[in-house]
């Protein structure tokens, strides 16, 4: 062996190694691909879960039901998530009456001139109940209603009318839970169920037998547990009730309340007597093609999903149009562009006739307003505020929904045209009432082109509202002394 | 001697992951082949109860037939990326065809239905430039598609890949 023949030994050394290392890395990478065809074979013998531990009655903490249904679960806790945003809703914050200043006119005198928000996801209720100024130490514990899977065990505790009539602060130490699994699922089998009695009594008021009920209803019907309109019946009762005895369409509610004694409050400016429309969420798809087809809220808002083997409903309730590809695509073959520009026409259009309907309820509310103020009398207006009064709870069945336009396109031009009709009708009558003072048929528009300047301008009317209503009360008081 | 060996220990890899992946029966038209992956179940459980299920398997369909070298290469386009999306994981959860697969779906109606479109042809919106599945959308698969569009569905077991899988007889029932 010779001193020349040394530096070709290294080079022989350096191919070994290369071979080394890249047999190690094809092995490697071939392992990799190995290991992932058996582990998906393997997910396709997965079943089902069963309960790994029992879950107790009117268990409202959700992450107990976690332990069994992990899947479920993560998604219900991605509901925390505020980051979506459509053009009309989304997850996000907004705030209604910042982005629409007419809303604190329309409901001058009523709890959400002062504040209104968008709702956010179910695990944020009770944190957002608690936020809003819309609660003070008069609210009734109905509020709590909806709010949180705690509910039911106070209610079972304390009696249904008893917890109705009792307030809000009564429960703050009990009600701690935001909206979870309880809510909707039976502890024992997970099947679907409705754990509020309001929704059971107006089913039954309709004559429905609810054992009867499919399973692809219950996945609408636990949702209407809370996404309808609803009043609470009696000033001292506060009872929780659905107006559906008549039906679920805007006719067949304003029927309903015209034949009770309830009112929500008197407006500020106009003196009508006011119902206000919550969300009849479930009323309104009710009347569109979706619910036709038999289509349930869970399947756009909670759709199915596959992971490994295992099936399972996507627990973070959202907007569908933040997961067209798993909501909307199920069903229709068309591109995600396309399907979210036919929604979105939907809701820019409605969003149209929505203000109309708005511009032609604050015109009347003013108009009423300085016609009073100019001396017309209650008997004079009454026809008046009768149509304000009718033509905004039209306005508010469309406009309180979160569908956005979308859930009954048709249903809700429909409504929002009756709307129209009804406050221009008010306007004829009242042009009569306010000639005989002087003044021409409508009042002049006022600045409420912000948020503030809408509040600014409906305080003195509050105010003086507010102090009629506190002298009256000292002289009934009084009266009732002497 | 390292060489050899590597490349021994590189091919005894290969074949083991052929068998656990059942490759050979890729190069078939059997529609079992389509659901070594559970992904595919809904879309053969859809197909199994359609028309479709009587004259024409996934590849009458999916894949060209112009020759025999285009369905083969399209094979194995289209199986590459398959298993690519597959091993990463990035399914999603409603199946759309590209507009490559569009357009071989397409040319494979005509292959079968043609003669019926030459005596439709623009009568009742038939034209053309249309698709027959923008109509005939329930067709294939059904109203409903997505991965757990039939979660249960009954379907032919996986081959046993293991030692047991060499006598096992389900395995040649199953072929």
């Amino acid at each position: 062996m010779s001193s020349n023949e040394v530096p070709s030994k290294p080079k022989g050394s350096l191919t070994g190694w290369l071979i080394l290392a890249g047999s190690a890395l094809g092995v490697f990478a071939l392992g990799l691909l190995g290991s992932t065809i058996l582990e998906r074979r393997e997910e396709a013998s997965i079943g089902r879960l069963t309960l790994k531990q029992p879950i107790n009655q009117w268990e409202s903490d959700s992450s107990k039901w976690g332990v069994s249904f992990p899947r479920e679960y993560d998604t219900w806790k991605a509901t925390l998530a505020s980051n979506t945003e459509t053009e009309f809703g989304g997850s996000i914050q907004k705030d209604y009456l910042a982005h629409d200043p007419r809303l604190v006119v329309l409901w001058a005198g009523y709890g959400f001139a002062k504040g209104y928000n968008s709702p956010r996801g179910h695990m944020h209720a009770v944190e957002d109940v608690n936020a809003t100024p819309r609660i003070n130490e008069k609210t009734p514990a109905t509020c709590w209603t909806c709010k949180s899977p705690d509910v039911p065990r106070v209610m079972a505790r304390d009696g249904v009318s008893q917890y109705y009539a009792n307030k809000f602060s009564h429960y703050k130490e009990d009600i701690k839970n935001p909206i979870g699994c309880a809510d909707c699922h039976n502890e024992k089998t997970m099947a679907l169920q409705i754990s509020r009695p309001a929704l059971k009594e107006a089913l039954e008021r309709q004559g429905r037998d609810i054992a009867k009920i499919t399973h692809q209803e219950m996945r609408s019907l636990v949702c209407a547990q809370c996404h309808v309109e609803y009043y609470f019946k009696g000033k001292k009762e506060n009872y929780l009730t659905f107006p559906w005895d008549k039906g679920l369409t805007a006719e067949a509610m304003a029927d309903y309340y015209k034949n009770s004694t309830h009112t929500d409050w008197v407006h500020s400016i106009s003196g009508a007597k006011m119902i206000k429309m919550q969300h009849p969420d479930y009323e309104v798809f009710q009347q569109g093609i979706h619910a036709a087809r038999g289509v349930s809220c869970a399947d756009c808002h909670m759709p199915y999903k596959q992971e490994g083997g295992v099936k399972f409903t996507d627990h973070q309730v959202q907007s569908p149009l933040t997961n067209v590809a798993n909501s909307c695509q199920v069903c229709h073959r068309w591109g995600e562009d396309k399907i979210k520009e036919r929604v979105l026409g939907m809701q820019r259009k409605h969003q149209e006739m929505l203000i109309e309907s708005e511009n032609a309820l604050v015109s009347l509310h003013l108009s009423i307003g300085e016609a009073k103020a100019k001396g017309a009398t209650d008997e004079e207006l009454a026809k008046p505020r009768e149509l304000v009064s009718l033509a905004q709870m039209y306005w508010d069945y469309v406009s309180a929904n979160n569908g956005m336009g979308f859930h009954a396109p048709q249903e809700t031009a429909r409504v929002l045209a009756k709307s129209i009709s009804i406050a221009n009708e008010g306007r004829l009558v009242l042009a009569g009432v306010r000639a005989k003072y002087g003044l021409p048929p409508t009042a002049p528009a006022v600045d409420i082109s912000t948020k503030e300047k809408a509040q600014e301008y409906i305080k003195p009317y509050v105010k003086a509202q507010a102090d009629k209503k506190a002298a009256e009360e000292k002289a009934a008081a009084e009266a009732a002394k002497t | 001697m390292a060489c050899f060996a590597a490349i021994g220990v590189f091919a005894g890899s290969g074949l083991y992951v052929a068998r656990i992946s059942n490759a050979t029966s890729y190069l078939s038209d059997e529609p079992e082949a389509c659901i070594n992956c559970h992904i595919m179940k809904p879309y053969y459980a859809s197909w199994q109860h359609s028309s479709h299920a009587r004259v024409a398997t996934c590849n009458d369909c999916h894949v060209p037939h112009e020759s025999t070298f285009a369905k083969y290469a399209y094979k194995a386009k289209d199986g590459m990326r398959h298993s690519t999306i597959f091993t990463l994981r990035m399914e999603p959860q409603v199946l759309r065809a590209t507009t490559e697969a569009q357009h071989v779906i397409q040319n494979n109606c005509m292959r079968c239905h043609g003669n019926l479109l030459s005596e439709v042809n623009g009568f009742r919106g038939h034209q053309p430039d249309r698709q027959c599945i923008e109509c005939h959308r329930e067709t294939p698969h059904g109203r409903t598609t997505s991965l757990s569009s039939t979660p249960n569905t009954l379907t032919p077991p996986l081959k046993k890949v293991g030692i047991g899988g060499f006598k096992n007889p389900e395995n040649k029932e199953n072929k």
